[in-house]
């Protein structure tokens, strides 16, 4: 599912993506600048799939995804994903195309939008993520939203020849009845 | 000029997908077959074995025909393996594992175990510990993978003790992950690296327990 626009603070904000936006969002993720702390920078990036991916991500009810902008321009995206209707449990994931803006609190903010959203409008229970241990601008910004470190995975993934261990986080919504 | 030829393709599917066979002591992991599935059908839909709480079971409960069409579509999944699993003689229970195939992709050359199940009339006999040891061999002395994974509920004593004895450690502790038999559960994530199996196990469960082809010079 797409999201809908969410209006943030300081020119940030949650908006429902667009097939252009997930092409550059494909295009950053071949960048080492955005991608030290995940993925090989090895994908299809076939214009076609990345329509088949839309449309997928369009249409699939256990993931709910956002770009995210920063003064009316697209810098990255976000979402909830595998969410489970009937545990009411999430994973959430983001990324900061724009590696420019880094440090101005745009994941912080972003963060926070989609949580209120899971628990105001999705009614989820709990979510839960995985960061690179060494990603501490990441942490930091789901930490200020509330997550908790519920475990660490050790050497989990292989970069720059060290193996780097992953932080598992969660949150519980406050007001789960 | 020359024109380069084609890399042969290379047959990189053998059959990984259903698992071949894996003896244990009194139980072996082997090609499941249409006719195991009116049991993997009873103990999916099994309240016993549903109150693992994760998914103990291969799938969620349906009918044979549905269960026919998960079969066929497991056997082309290039990303996981099934087995059936006999004990002494008869269908005891099934099991499932997972791994990446992408390059980079989390948990590259670990293997998740996704689903283990032993026919609950014949649980307290020691099945499912054999059976485990046997799939760990396949793990670590076949594949070599360098670590294996997997997510109990953390009310599931049993499996906590086979586990723990094979020599996993709880990495994550998930809180309230689990809702079953009224109430939340919290949600264990355990892990065991490969130089765990070969420190514990190395020594007794070699598949060969000379080294390979030492037997085949006499």
């Amino acid at each position: 599912m797409l999201g809908p626009r969410i209006e943030g603070e300081r020119g940030i904000a949650l908006i429902t993506p667009t097939l252009d936006h997930l092409k550059r969002n494909v295009e950053w993720m071949t960048r080492p600048e955005t991608t030290r702390f995940w993925g090989v920078r090895a994908m299809d990036l076939r214009p076609e799939h990345a329509e088949k991916r839309f449309g997928e991500n369009a249409t699939d009810p256990t993931l709910v995804n956002w770009t995210i902008a920063f003064e009316g321009e697209q810098v990255g995206m976000t979402g909830l994903f595998h969410i489970d209707w009937i545990t009411r449990d999430a994973e959430s994931g983001i990324f900061i195309g724009r590696h420019d803006l880094y440090g101005k609190g745009i994941a912080s903010e972003a963060i926070r939008l989609r949580t209120r959203f899971a628990w105001d409008e999705l009614r989820l229970r709990r979510i839960h993520n995985w960061i690179a241990m060494r990603n501490r601008g990441s942490r930091r910004a789901n930490e200020k939203a509330g997550y908790r470190q519920m475990g660490r995975f050790p050497r989990s993934w292989y970069r720059s020849g060290q193996w780097h261990d992953e932080w598992l986080g969660e949150i519980l919504n406050p007001d789960w009845v | 000029m020359m024109r380069a030829e084609r890399t042969p393709r290379l047959p990189r599917d053998n059959a990984r997908v259903l698992g071949g066979i894996v003896r244990g002591k009194r139980t072996t992991l082997r090609v499941p077959t249409e006719a195991d599935l009116t049991g993997f059908a009873r103990w999916a839909a099994d309240l016993r074995v549903r109150g693992a709480l994760t998914r103990a079971y291969w799938d969620e409960p349906a009918m044979l025909a549905t269960w026919k069409e998960r079969l066929a579509k497991q056997s082309e999944d290039k990303s996981s393996t099934l087995w059936a699993i006999d004990g002494e003689g008869a269908l005891a229970g099934s099991c499932r594992v997972e791994y990446a195939i992408e390059p980079g992709h989390f948990g590259n050359d670990g293997i998740g175990i996704t689903h283990f199940t032993i026919e609950p009339d014949r649980w307290g006999q020691g099945l499912g510990s054999d059976a485990a040891l046997a799939l760990h061999r396949w793990i670590f002395d076949i594949v070599h993978a360098r670590f294996a994974h997997t997510a109990l509920a953390a009310h599931n004593a049993g499996a906590l003790r086979v586990a723990e004895r094979l020599g996993y450690e709880t990495y994550a502790r998930g809180t309230a992950v689990h809702y079953g038999d009224g109430r939340y559960v919290d949600g264990l994530q355990l892990r065991m690296d490969l130089t765990t199996w070969d420190e514990r196990w190395g020594a007794t469960e070699r598949e060969y327990p000379v080294p390979l082809g030492e037997e085949l010079e006499a």
